[in-house]
């Protein structure tokens, strides 16, 4: 009862005319800048901080979160309708949202993640104001040799996305863990793979990777198959039908609750979130082989898990005052000017700023889909576009995207690098989702193995003696067992069938 | 190589420098006033993301510079990230002489160069104000059986790899030199402590939080609500007095332990700036510093103001990467 009078009193804070007007602009602003690739919810919550100064501390978070949300929702857009992910935490989205753009099922494909993004922040913000202060328990239960199970489980997804062929699968994503190898070694400080260029010293950026073998190599399919194929002129409707809605319902929700609890933990954020919605939806669902061919189960639990991931993320940062990612660290540093120290006291020393900053998740939520949904059309009437006007654009719009992360000429020779490579492994039906995925979590599970090795001095054992890192291994474990099974089974088919054929 | 490299191109601009500076020392001579003053915007370079410590700073600094008007030209943060301030500081020296461009700066332009990662170190530069310090707090989590440094020293004394200690910085960085200074001057080998990176000291923070840590070093700023709160307990801090937001937390030196170690922030200018334009900025800065909206926001992100004039900020330098280069030999890393 206390939290329901907490939060009356939060909604009348956040009602306030003033508060919804900065709701509505901070929305805005962040689904505008988020689809623009290589503008993430970090540029766009650090372009609107000079905004903030001056503002009444409430609601200048209120805004600054609108941006951080928006920006995830607008990522989504670019990912469906150009396969060129605005930012990080939408590379899933694309895996499906394209293939459907591509069927002429723009509109469909846009709505459901609109509403995805819908339940997936409205999941988390009811997650937020009842279970914040417990889980803030949770967040820190996560240590080295946990997101090292957890990581290790993220990476068993490879098999779900290799598609047709598991070896090429592998490899794809062998590549990925390679690339998140360059770059200064964080457990010694020490070079690797940098080739004396200052601009690799920190790692190549996600995006380019994901907007050279997503976006880029698109572009060189389409050019190479000289007006065959690509996007279909065709949008349809939004309207989606009963049983669409009754289809991704469920994942929706599995997608909120996951990506929720991933988002609580410092570490992992929305990115990892996304992907670990997505091929747990892909391993559950009856029709999981369709996943990868524009299956809207595959938009909406990406899109609900990364939105109930950035919301997951504001419980560490409220009740402990630590970021979580990079995101809520500049998030935190603007509070800290406002004059705001997040941490275990906030809820006594600022419960108005708290609550009013939960009651304006809820309506946050609310101003995105009613903001987005009467856009969609609009927004899919870009493939309306001719293909020689389309093409030359998206190559803008990755150049643009990366450029505007480094300022670096560099950067977009790496680009064009990895659109080359993404298009030699379509043309030789490498997948590159399991690139991405080797990318994003190799790192974060190299990184975090050998601090826990660094932790224990060495001893392997922390993996299975803790209950948490001995879970998720085990999980990971069994998650192979199927595929491991068929591959034996299909040896011992084969030879047989070998064995036989001399006998004959 | 690439340092000779990237030293040959800059060549043309040194010249041009050098001609300006003669032309400064002739005008000086000339007449009495030898005042100088920007003839376009200036530019405050961030040699990292938005977002960060060093962005904050050029972003607070430029809008209050603005705000109180004590430039005449507008001033522009621009970002330059990479390389952990290698290519901000590499299109700095490439811009030799031209005394539009200043960019912000802390520890890291002694910590970079000494791990080998930048072709430019801090002598490349025109140091040009101190402007604030923050210090290093030594935390252990709530429920530790460690209740003062002396204890940690203790078990480091025992077996210093079976203690581990988290930093929000690589081996040879900030944090970890921060640990490695005290332990040695508190008479633990350095070489043998068990320091564990983390990415940044909310990550560092975090696992101390969990238990995964036995202890963590953390900048007084982030860590300060979290000892409030009696989530963690501060053994010591790294500052030459008690800092005013931890008023309870001894310093090393209290505890017997010479050592000190600043987070200081400052702001540098490209190579080969004359006297007249060292002076016109020393001054902006002072001013700036004087202004009500730089001692609120500034004592908000828990710094305290510690200003020191081109002269002094250049001894000071010199001074730390001296002593740095002694920690990190002492921890086996130079």
């Amino acid at each position: 009862m206390d939290t329901l009078t907490q939060l009356v009193s939060g909604f009348s804070v956040a009602l306030s005319p003033e508060n919804l007007l900065f709701v509505f602009v901070g929305v805005l602003a962040g689904t505008i800048i988020g689809i623009l690739p290589g503008l993430g919810p970090m540029t766009a919550i650090a372009l609107m901080i000079p905004i903030a100064f001056g503002m009444d501390p409430t609601t200048a978070i209120i805004m600054l979160a609108g941006v951080y949300y928006g920006a995830v929702f607008g990522g989504s857009t670019s990912s469906i309708l150009l396969n060129a992910p605005g930012i990080a935490g939408t590379v899933a989205t694309s895996f499906d949202g394209y293939p459907m753009a591509r069927d002429g099922r723009a509109g469909k494909a846009l709505a459901v993640a609109a509403i995805a993004s819908f339940v997936g922040g409205t999941v988390g913000v009811v997650g937020l104001m009842l279970i914040a202060p417990t889980l803030s328990k949770v967040a820190v239960s996560f240590g080295p040799a946990e997101y090292f199970g957890l990581m290790v489980l993220g990476l068993t997804a490879v098999v779900s996305l290799a598609g047709k062929n598991v070896t090429k699968g592998l490899i794809s994503a062998v590549v990925g863990v390679i690339i998140a190898l360059v770059g200064i070694d964080s457990a010694t400080g020490t070079l690797r793979f940098t080739f004396d260029r200052p601009e690799l010293y920190e790692g190549i950026d996600f995006l380019i990777v994901a907007l050279g073998v997503f976006a880029l190599a698109e572009v060189f399919v389409l050019l190479s198959r000289r007006g065959h194929g690509g996007a279909q002129g065709g949008v349809t409707s939004l309207r989606l039908s009963k049983r669409e809605v009754r289809a991704m319902t469920p994942s929706a929700l599995r997608g909120s609750v996951l990506g929720f609890f991933t988002g609580v933990l410092p570490g992992a954020g929305a990115t990892v979130a996304s992907f670990l919605s997505y091929s747990t939806e892909k391993r559950i669902a009856s029709d999981g082989d369709t996943f990868g061919s524009g299956n809207i189960k595959g938009v909406a639990a990406p899109e609900a898990g990364n939105n109930g991931a950035a919301i997951g993320s504001f419980v560490p940062l409220l009740t402990l005052g630590v970021p979580g990612s990079g995101t809520t660290a500049i998030l935190l540093g603007a509070l800290l000017v406002l004059g705001v120290q997040p941490g275990p006291m906030m809820l006594e020393q600022h419960p108005g700023v708290f609550w009013g900053v939960v009651a304006s998740m809820y309506i946050g939520s609310i101003v995105l889909l009613i903001l987005n949904l009467p856009l969609i059309p609009l927004f899919a009437k870009v493939l309306n576009t001719p293909k020689a006007v389309l093409l030359p654009l998206v190559v803008v719009f990755c150049v643009m995207g990366v450029y505007g992360l480094s300022f670096s000429v560099f950067d977009l020779w790496l680009l064009i690098g990895f659109g080359v490579l993404g298009f030699l492994m379509r043309a030789n039906s490498f997948p590159a989702a399991p690139l991405i995925l080797g990318l994003i979590l190799g790192g974060l599970m190299e990184r975090n193995m050998r601090q826990a090795l660094q932790i224990s001095g060495g001893d392997w054992s922390v993996f299975v003696t803790q209950p948490i890192p001995a879970v998720l291994l085990g999980l990971a474990a069994a998650s192979l067992l199927p595929t491991v099974i068929g591959l034996i089974r299909r040896r011992r088919e084969r030879a047989d069938r070998e064995r036989e054929v001399p006998a004959a | 190589m690439s340092g000779t490299r990237a030293r040959a191109r800059a060549v043309p601009a040194v010249f041009a420098a050098s001609a300006l500076v003669l032309a400064g020392c002739g005008a000086e001579g000339a007449s009495d006033s030898g005042e100088w003053s920007p003839q376009q915007p200036i530019e405050i370079t961030a040699p990292a993301d938005t977002g960060g410590g060093w962005d904050t700073l050029a972003r607070t600094s430029s809008r209050i510079m603005e705000d109180a008007g004590l430039v005449d030209q507008s001033v522009q943060v621009v970002n330059k990230p990479g390389g952990g301030g290698a290519i901000g500081w590499s299109y700095i020296a490439n811009n030799a002489g031209d005394p539009h461009k200043l960019f912000v700066t802390s520890p890291p332009i002694l910590f970079v160069p000494l791990a080998g990662e930048s072709d430019y170190d801090h002598s490349d530069f025109t140091p040009i104000s101190r402007l604030a310090t923050e210090y290093m707090t030594y935390l252990v989590p709530a429920d530790s059986p460690m209740d003062t440094f002396d204890d940690l020293v203790g078990e480091l004394e025992d077996d210093p790899g079976a203690v581990s200690v988290a930093g929000g910085s690589a081996p040879g960085s900030m944090d970890h030199v921060a640990l490695a200074g005290a332990a040695d001057a508190a008479g633990v080998d350095a070489g043998e402590l068990n320091y564990v990176a983390f990415d940044g000291g909310g990550e560092a923070t975090t696992a101390l939080l969990g238990g995964h840590v036995d202890a963590a070093v953390s900048g007084a700023g982030e860590s300060m609500e979290l000892i409030e709160a009696g989530e963690v307990k501060a053994l010591a801090v790294s500052a030459p007095e008690r800092v005013g937001v931890l008023p309870d937390v001894p310093t090393l030196t209290e505890l017997g332990v010479d050592f000190t170690f600043d987070i200081w922030r400052g702001v540098m200018g490209p190579p080969d700036m004359s006297q007249e334009e060292i002076s016109y900025y020393e001054s902006v800065f002072a001013e700036m510093m004087e202004q009500d909206s730089w001692k609120e926001e500034s004592s908000k992100l828990g710094w305290t103001d510690t200003y020191q004039d081109s002269a002094e900020f250049e001894a000071f330098l010199d001074e730390k990467h001296t002593e740095f280069v002694d920690i990190l030999d002492e921890v086996g890393l130079q």
